[in-house]
């Protein structure tokens, strides 16, 4: 019998999969039949034949499913073992193809790379920020409860619950199991002599509670610390226990001295856990800002007069079944109780002129902000939109490459390379690229995302849970993954036809339709361009006015910083105002300075939240009029002149403390409310009413004229500038233990002389810890973060997206022009200029540029709309804007195109003629 | 009487079979039957997963053929592999026949009181 072993071919029937079955069954079978026709030839009956054979035989079934399972297994680790090789072998081809045209690899990848990395760090900033929950347990039961208000004149703000109102929801509601409220605050922590300003969290006890939270060591501020006249204790947090108590569990019981007096330490907070709002504290930026350092309970009494106080921000957790509208509809019904209730507090008229309700909603909305969640989408649709130009262009590379080697392609199918050998071949390559670009990605990411943290804007909640997480590699390589199999597929699908032979080698060359392809391909990368140059230009033009908007105040060459006076030592506004006077005294001494103020309140940064109601002198308000409540920031002599905000009428002086005349400064936007049409200056306000004991009255000395306080975007505020004293008859809140200073200085840079104004301040106090140094130009910088954050990324992706779109339409038309040099050699033979010909091809480039503009602008009238809450001062179709890209876009068609129709003009007619 | 086969030694049998030149399976069996008189009780089947085993390890090798009777079947046929293993396999087997031979004959030489009269 002739016939060779060829295992390789009986391992490619086995290959085929259920082939096993059927070639198991058939042997077995012809054993059976040989064994009855030997045993039928000995002469037994068909019968005694058949049951003889399989008495041998023994039991069919299972020796037919032992052989089929050891098949079966040797299929499985042969198929491995073929598909390990062939991916090394063609991992090995691919590498040696790559390296072969290193312009094609490098670019490929480098666009790759960029496109998945911006993806990947925005996509980090949204994952962490927005869509992973709040770190606390259950938090999705968790709500906030707040006063949203709106202060004429200033738009829609949201205020605490008031002490009176805390323990009224937190008796009378039926929807929630408990009720917390907080505050957040900065506090003086001495450890062995020295003192350091710390973020202080006051709490109730309940809040822990309901955020959940565990301590690390001791225990947790329980109720009965959370009562008047309780023994004074506080909760380490966790990041300064490690940092200035070396982790120590023996804090426990430790008595610490703190600006509030001392306290007894029962416990630390775990690791992590911090209160909930955002950026809680003034030093956004400062990322470890983040954490609460000390928890004391709030103490609140239950049993004080009510006061129209609002600075408790509230949480609570919804009751099993509980819905945060129900909460909200249950809240709201006792909010409208509170004038029947505490009548001396708060007046139906108050409610009703300041739309003063009720706004329970869960705690992520809160924190979050719809704003930021848009800031964040936003962000992401334009990264996407790189990527998807970075994929157009690359996917145009492989297209290219992909018609070079259509012979060799064409010659591998027609030696018997199968459809899914040559897929492979394709897949390989790009998968190659795609992974090198994922990674190199994922790098781009990070370092982006470092960058972002460093710029991203002052209210951007959650940014120290922000980190290069497993899910961001894992997003950049299925990226490039999938990118990879889809630059794979097209070109292979289309190139696999032995067509190719037959043809002449003009006809290699591409089809009508593939041209079609990639010229949609450009028109698609322009019109994206477009969509993100219009948003880039329109927070261009936002930024522009911002900064266009004359905050009132002159920044330049201005120094701040906070300070915190130990409230033991500073126990009344006088010593605190002794303080305040000896220091400006000693800073102004310093070389370089010129003038020195400090304030409760600095503007565009303090200033936006919180109000307290004014009086005016003779004159109650009417009874349809509501008292207005306004930002009373308290500053100290030399405020006016150190921040440069111009006053009609004088400022205050030292010598205004000394005799009592209580002289104050109002901004005009609050002169014209309480006494229109009149002179503010000499007119008497206070901020107590007129009751018993409340009869002082401050004196106007100066008005502001325009002092954007709360902000550029918003209208100039309505500001009284209290004293740091009181003046005797009067009410004002307490010594003024927290200010932060404003020094203005003669130099370009201010802070170089922060080392002498913290030896000052040593030298005067050394228990006084100063902290967030700062210019005022960062303060008003950091006042338009959002929209110059914004800005700033939208211009860095239309940026590149133009970048690439310029490459894409360089790359078609230069390849346009290789296409048609038959052409154009004939046209220049018949005696076409080489002017003509360059316009030929610039024409072609500008055709395609303006159908993606067209289809841009759609793109764009629409796509905007969505930036709309994000602008300011300008409207999200603004013509000019529109019309600016547009132009660009033109401007950049024509330059890419002009190296490729200058060398279409040079074409040699003869040697075009000649043919390849 | 049929012997039951030891553990191991089918494999080494039809590695000898087939040292003859190739075979289908039901051709193994029958040149076992012949050679041995039918001495060994083997259920015929289980040569089947034995030669599969064998083809896995690649000291076989198989292809469809047509049997004397022109029957399609299986031919297994040995490769160098099958033979160096049929070569490695008999030579130990040979040493176990000699070492077991020993020690039985040793044991009834050296037998001394338990049964004295015995010899």
């Amino acid at each position: 019998m002739a016939w060779i072993p060829d295992r390789y071919r009986e391992l490619r029937s086995l290959l085929r999969g259920e082939r096993v079955d059927d070639d198991v069954a058939e042997e077995l079978a012809a054993h059976l039949a040989m064994r009855m026709e030997e045993n039928v030839s000995k002469g037994m009956s068909p019968e005694d034949a058949r049951a003889e054979a399989a008495r041998r035989f023994g039991d069919v079934s299972r020796w037919q499913r032992e052989t089929r399972d050891i098949d079966l297994g040797h299929v499985r680790e042969s198929r491995r073992v073929e598909l390990r090789d062939a991916l090394a072998r063609e991992s090995r081809q691919a590498l040696r193809a790559l390296a072969r045209s290193p312009a094609f690899t490098v670019i490929a990848v480098v666009t790759l790379a960029l496109g998945i990395g911006a993806t990947t760090a925005i996509w980090t900033m949204l994952e962490t920020v927005v869509l992973r929950p709040l770190p606390y347990a259950g938090a999705a039961r968790l709500v906030s409860v707040r006063h949203p208000a709106e202060v004429p004149g200033t738009g829609p703000s949201k205020w605490g619950m008031s002490a009176a109102g805390y323990f009224l929801f937190a008796r009378e509601n039926r929807t929630l199991e408990d009720l917390g409220a907080y505050t957040a605050d900065y506090a003086t922590l001495v450890t062995d002599g020295e003192a350091e300003r710390v973020r202080l969290g006051r709490i109730t006890h309940s809040v822990l509670g309901i955020l959940g939270a565990r301590p690390a060591v001791g225990r947790l501020i329980g109720e009965a610390d959370d009562v008047p006249g309780a023994e004074p204790v506080a909760m380490l947090g966790w990041n300064v226990w490690q940092r200035r108590y070396g982790g120590d569990p023996g804090v426990v019981g430790r008595v610490v001295e703190t600006s509030g007096g001392p306290v007894e330490i029962v416990g630390v907070t775990a690791r992590g856990f911090t209160l909930p709002t955002p950026s809680p504290f003034e030093s956004a930026g400062d990322l470890a800002g983040h954490y609460v350092d000390l928890w004391v309970p709030l103490r609140l009494d239950p049993t004080a007069r009510a006061v129209n106080s609002h600075q408790y921000a509230g949480v609570g957790r919804l009751r099993d079944g509980a819905s945060a509208e129900a909460a909200q509809r249950d809240l709201q019904s006792l909010t409208d109780r509170l004038p029947e209730l505490f009548p001396n507090a708060y007046s139906q008229g108050f409610i009703d002129e300041y739309r003063f309700r009720m706004g329970v909603e869960p705690l992520r909305d809160e924190v979050l902000g719809e704003r930021i969640v848009r800031t964040l989408w936003v962000l992401l649709g334009a990264v996407g939109v790189v990527l998807l130009i970075a994929c157009a262009n690359v996917a145009n590379l492989f297209l290219v490459r992909a018609e070079a080697r259509r012979r060799e392609v064409a010659v591998r199918s027609a030696l018997g390379a199968s459809r899914l050998q040559l897929v492979a071949h394709h897949l390989v390559e790009s998968m190659l690229v795609a992974l090198v670009a994922g990674a190199l990605g994922v790098g781009i990411g990070v370092a982006l995302l470092r960058a972002l943290l460093a710029i991203a804007p002052s209210d951007l909640p959650r940014l120290a849970e922000v980190g290069v997480h497993w899910t961001a590699v894992a997003l950049g390589l299925a990226l490039a993954v999938v990118a990879g199999i889809v630059f794979a597929l097209y070109p292979a699908l289309r190139q696999i036809d032995t067509e190719a032979l037959r043809e002449g080698s003009r006809g290699l060359s591409a089809s009508p339709r593939q041209r079609a392809v990639r010229s949609g391909l450009v028109v698609t990368q322009m019109a994206l361009a477009l969509v993100l140059l219009a948003a880039a230009g329109l927070m261009a033009r936002s930024f522009g006015a911002l900064r266009a908007v004359r905050p009132g105040l002159d920044p330049a060459g201005v120094l701040t910083f906070t300070v915190a006076l130990p409230g033991t030592k500073y126990r009344t506004m006088e010593e605190a105002a002794a303080f305040h006077r000896e220091l400006q005294a000693r800073l102004a001494a310093l070389p370089g300075v010129r003038a020195v103020g400090a304030t409760t309140g600095l503007p565009l940064r303090d200033m936006g939240v919180g109000c307290a109601v004014v009086f005016r002198e003779g004159r109650p308000y009417e009874p349809d009029e509501e008292a207005p409540c306004v930002y009373v920031p308290r500053v100290t002599p030399g405020y006016f002149a150190a921040l440069g905000i111009p006053v009609q009428g004088r400022a205050p002086e030292w010598r205004d403390l000394d005799a009592g005349t209580g002289a104050v400064v109002v901004t005009r936007a609050l002169a014209d409310r309480l006494w229109p049409g009149e002179d503010a200056i000499g007119k008497g306000m206070n901020s107590g009413g007129s009751g018993p004991g409340e009869a002082g009255h401050y004196r106007v000395v100066g008005v502001v004229p325009a002092l954007r306080a709360a902000g550029l975007d918003k209208a100039p505020a309505e500001v009284v500038f209290y004293p740091v004293v009181r003046i005797p008859g009067t009410w004002l809140w307490g010594p003024v233990t927290g200010p932060t200073y404003v020094v203005r200085t003669a130099l370009d840079d201010p802070t170089t002389i922060t080392g002498a104004v913290r030896r000052a301040v040593a030298e005067l106090d050394p228990q006084v810890p100063i902290a967030n140094v700062t210019t005022m130009e960062r303060v008003v910088a950091r006042s338009m973060s959002r929209v110059s954050f914004i800005m700033l990324l939208l211009g860095v992706a239309s940026a590149i997206a133009m970048l690439l779109s310029a490459v894409g339409i360089y790359g078609v038309i230069s390849y346009l022009v290789g296409q048609r040099r038959g052409e154009i050699g004939v046209r220049i033979a018949l005696g076409a200029t080489t002017s003509r010909v360059a316009g030929m091809i610039v024409g072609q480039s500008l055709r395609l540029a303006l159908a993606g503009i067209a289809i841009g602008l759609v793109g764009a009238l629409a796509g905007t709309r969505i930036l709309r809450s994000l602008l300011f001062e300008v409207s999200p179709t603004d013509p000019a804007v529109l019309l600016a890209v547009a132009a660009l876009l033109v401007a950049l068609a024509a330059l890419a195109s002009f190296a490729p129709a200058r060398r279409a003009a040079r074409v040699d007619p003869v040697e075009a003629l000649r043919g390849d | 009487m049929r012997l039951d086969l030891l553990q191991g030694t089918l494999d080494m049998l039809i590695l000898k079979s087939l040292s003859r030149g190739p075979m289908h399976g039901y051709g193994i069996a029958g040149w076992l039957q012949r050679t041995t008189d039918d001495a060994l009780a083997v259920e015929e089947g289980s040569l089947y997963p034995a030669l599969h085993r064998m083809m896995r390890r690649g000291w076989l090798a198989a292809q469809w053929g047509v049997s004397e009777n022109n029957r399609r079947a299986k031919y297994y046929t040995l490769t160098a592999d099958g033979r160096r293993q049929l070569r490695l396999e008999t030579s130990t087997w040979e040493a176990f026949i000699v070492a077991v031979a020993k020690v039985l004959r040793a044991s009834d030489a050296s037998a001394p009181s338990a049964a004295p009269g015995a010899a």
